[in-house]
């Protein structure tokens, strides 16, 4: 692996391959097609195949990123962490990457509030790590090929879909010219443009914000601490937003907000981000532009993410603006959260309703996160005089009293959505547990491998409490169940009674909390998790 | 006076604050914020507090507009 170079950024070039069906030996339908290999496909496609099913990968390009671009999501969240950890690619994202946790909200010198993600945090995961998306994705490349089972096909361009009863069948373009693709499921992850969504006349819902920025990717010398800074307002940048944050190379994402009315060609000319980039570094510090490029934010949700036999993930289903790193994680979230259920379902452990779960689950928690990231948008460009005016009032209190700083929002870092609402929850379970570490192990640890399993975690009431034999019976029912003992310091860690289960989702969401629990309270929340009920 | 958080959602109550000046004129506004003070004063009904966020709220503006 090369990296960055003098020349930019030097990206692995994947062969394209004739399809076996343009040589009329394919098969004649597959279970699994995945189209667009990007963040949220390859998610999916490494989930899957880390599960022992097979599918097939379409992308229309033969390397990572956008044409060597290096925008695009550099905030990996610790649900995200935690789902490449599960996968096997986490020590290179570690590695490679540069891990933080403290945030500072400036005005012009002043910090106004300071925040460290790390604190309270319980996950072997670390809140954030910072890398260029194309990182990941090669990394989920290269994973994907050791593990063997999914057929990534590059150069393999997807221009039409049509469904009929049982299966979905893909009009596929090549450099050797168009084939059809049969297959029971199609996940499209194909990006906020996606042809697959508007090939079935699917409707997205949407608005293009006003609010224009400048994104400049900048290595510099300049000892600056490895923290996320965000100025709401910037003397540098005409008393404009700016953040500052570190990723892998020594690469500064440095990202201006500009005029509503800017001119995206002007704004990104290298002379006019150089400027930029030297108000705000001072004349003695030399730099190397890595990357420009002007933005608008864009916000887009689709009715429903699931269309027959095609599934929607990533930004083909919603997108937002990027604040708190909303985005590329939750689109990670939606490849985990289908991967599991589709996993069960093509093993015959669960009905097809199960998958219904999966709108049901991912499309609440974009319609939150377009919700909390829309705020923050308003308060980095406000509406109005008078919004502008509570803008400063907050930032006058912030520097003397605790509770204005709440009220400052440069963005609400993204955390696991709660799916308190869901059909498979019981109760008001639904939230996501941290990749918790018990004895050696840490919680994901103990579900990797084939298949989806849940995992109970029981604490006895005493020496001679068999809750967790009687448990194991589900496993001999054929109930995709781990079964784990926990000792008492353990339980305590977890805030678990004696006598209590938690049942964990193959997502580590928890599906049920059962106080005194029983081997019958243990099935029917399995049950209802799997989509039976 | 009370300085530390006790807002129990903070975005969500910053949210509803503009949005309730949303479309309104500038005179409009100030009047809208006049009012509201009233009915947050009546709320806190402790005339120490008062006179106490009076105080606060004229002296952070004279200390920032001293800023450099």
């Amino acid at each position: 692996m090369t990296g960055l170079s003098p020349t930019g950024y030097d990206l692995p070039v994947y062969e394209y391959m004739r399809p076996p069906e343009l040589s009329g030996s394919g098969r004649d339908r597959y279970p699994v097609v995945i189209v667009g290999a990007g963040l949220a496909g390859l998610t999916l496609a490494c989930d899957l195949a880390s599960r022992g099913i097979a599918a097939i990968v379409l992308d229309e390009d033969d390397t990572v990123g956008v044409r060597g671009a290096s925008s695009r999501g550099i905030c990996y969240a610790q649900k995200s962490l935690e789902i490449f950890d599960r996968l096997g690619i986490y020590h290179r994202i570690r590695d490679k990457g540069v891990t933080w946790s403290v945030g500072k909200v400036l005005r012009g010198q002043d910090a106004l509030y300071r925040f460290d993600l790390a604190e309270g945090s319980r996950s072997a995961q670390p809140p954030f790590i910072n890398i260029q998306q194309f990182y990941v994705e090669w990394f989920l490349v290269d994973r994907i090929r050791e593990l063997g089972r999914t057929d990534l096909r590059w150069k393999n361009r997807v221009t039409d879909i049509r469904q009929d009863g049982d299966g979905a069948v893909l009009t596929v373009e090549t450099p050797d010219g168009a084939y059809s693709l049969e297959a029971d499921w199609v996940i499209d992850a194909s990006g906020h443009a996606s042809r697959v969504r508007q090939s079935l006349g699917l409707p997205t819902r949407g608005e293009l914000g006003e609010d224009r920025w400048c994104i400049s990717d900048v290595r510099f010398h300049k000892d600056l601490p490895v923290e996320r800074w965000t100025w709401v307002e910037a003397p540098f940048n005409e008393n404009r937003a700016v953040w500052q944050h570190l990723m892998a190379d020594g690469v500064w994402r440095m990202d201006y907000q500009m005029l509503p009315n800017t001119d995206p060609t002007e704004a990104s000319r290298p002379e006019v981000a150089a400027a930029r980039l030297r108000d705000q570094l001072g004349p003695d510090v030399e730099f190397d532009l890595v990357w420009v490029g002007a933005y608008a934010y864009r916000t887009q949700l689709m009715d429903d993410f699931r269309h027959g036999k095609v599934f929607f993930i990533g930004d083909a289903a919603h997108v937002k603006s990027p604040f708190g790193a909303r985005g590329g994680n939750s689109g990670i979230q939606d490849a985990e959260n289908l991967a599991w259920k589709l996993t069960l379902v093509l093993n015959g452990q669960a009905p097809e309703t199960l998958l219904d779960s999966y709108n049901a689950e991912r499309r609440p928690a974009a319609v939150q996160n377009i919700a909390v990231t829309r705020r923050s948008g308003r308060f980095l460009a406000p509406r109005t005089e008078i919004e502008r005016m509570f803008r400063t009032a907050v930032m006058d209190l912030a520097v003397d009293h605790p509770f204005a700083r709440l009220l400052l929002n440069t963005g609400r870092m993204c955390v696991p959505y709660h799916y308190a609402q869901s059909p498979l929850t019981t109760g008001d379970a639904g939230q996501a547990l941290p990749n918790l570490t018990l004895g050696s192990r840490s919680l994901g640890g103990m579900l990797r491998g084939d298949g989806a399993g849940f995992l109970a975690l029981c604490c006895p009431r005493d020496g001679e409490d068999g809750l967790g034999s009687t448990l194991l019976h589900l496993t001999r029912e054929g109930w995709p169940l781990h079964v784990q003992t926990v000792g008492a310091d353990e339980g305590l860690t977890l805030g678990m009674a004696p006598g209590e289960v938690l049942l964990i989702r193959p997502d580590l969401h928890l599906a049920a909390r059962l106080p005194d629990a029983d081997a019958e309270q243990v099935r029917r929340a399995l049950a209802r998790a799997t989509g039976r009920t | 006076m009370r300085t530390i958080p006790n807002i129990p959602d903070p975005d969500a109550f910053y949210e509803a604050l503009l949005d309730a000046h949303a479309g309104l004129q500038a005179a409009e506004s100030h009047a809208l914020n006049a009012r509201l003070v009233l009915l947050l004063a009546n709320q806190i009904g402790d005339q120490g507090v008062l006179l106490s966020c009076l105080e606060t709220a004229r002296d952070t503006a004279t200390q920032r507009r001293n800023d450099p």
